[in-house]
């Protein structure tokens, strides 16, 4: 649900307590009571409900996983200017959307998707950073899945039908050959090195 | 209106503005974690927001259920 309806939601429910609140006395009437339960029961959880889908829908932006100090330097590695860095050439030719870029090919990392076990990991994350030492630099607790290459690239023409992919196409579908780390597409984030690569920046 | 009948309206009076004073707290504090798109913004929602709301709710809904023996 957009913002503004979420904020649209937020003040009904907010007018209808508020209004319960400044007169108590109207929930003598039968009209009083439903009011009540609206404004003290079926709004709020409406409010919390889509005001978690809200922050979720969110929580995918590149800003809020760059809003870390520890993700800095994997932010500043989507502005290399080289080819060869696998993020920073979908990141900058929008081959991922721009403004969710770290989720579309993180997506089982992530604090809200992947089950309870990414979102007590996204827990500890938060409490790392603010609480305790963020590991330098950070892993992935699960090798690179080809799944997130895949739900972009399987079934396009240039990669199904390339020579170099459709020849070894089982074993990418059935992820025995990483795309990452087989030597392929193995320059990624690399972001031990970025103090000697050149960077681009967008045209303002 | 009998004498047991003005205290329980008196309670149920009482317990209605503090559950409204919660969610309205509560609904205020998403409010302004909407405004920010940070983890913390996160957490101030379900740990703060989210617990003031739900303790207006389980206050009201006691309330309904469990009024004073008059």
């Amino acid at each position: 649900m957009p913002t503004a309806l979420v904020y649209a939601v937020l003040v009904i429910t907010v007018v209808i307590a508020g209004l319960v609140v400044l007169r108590p006395g109207i929930t003598v009437a039968r009209g009083g009571k439903i009011l009540a339960f609206l404004g003290l029961f079926i709004l709020p959880v409406f409010a919390g409900v889509v005001g978690l889908d809200n922050h979720v829908e969110r929580s995918k932006a590149t800003t809020f996983c760059l809003s870390c100090h520890v993700m800095e330097p994997y932010g500043k590695s989507l502005h290399v200017d080289d080819p060869a860095y696998l993020p920073a050439t979908h990141f900058q030719n929008h081959r991922v959307p721009a403004d969710q870029a770290c989720y579309t090919c993180h997506t089982d990392y992530t604090l809200y998707t992947g089950g309870i076990k990414a979102k007590i990991r996204g827990l500890h994350h938060i409490y790392a950073q603010y609480l305790g030492t963020a590991e330098h630099p950070i892993k992935l607790y699960k090798p690179f899945n080809n799944r997130e290459c895949l739900h972009c690239h399987l079934g396009a023409r240039s990669f199904e039908q390339g020579t170099t992919h459709s020849a070894i196409m089982v074993d990418i579908k059935s992820n025995q050959l990483s795309c990452v780390t087989s030597g392929c597409h193995d320059t990624v984030h690399n972001v031990s090195h970025l103090d000697q690569v050149k960077m681009w920046s967008p045209a303002q | 209106m009998t004498e047991a009948t003005e205290t329980n309206t008196g309670f149920i009076a009482k317990k209605l503005r503090l559950a409204g004073a919660l969610v309205i707290a509560g609904l205020v504090v998403e409010g302004v974690t909407l405004w920010w798109n940070h983890p913390l913004s996160f957490i101030a929602f379900i740990g703060l927001g989210g617990l003031l709301m739900a303790a207006g709710i389980v206050i009201y809904l006691l309330a309904l259920v469990n009024p004073p023996k008059s």
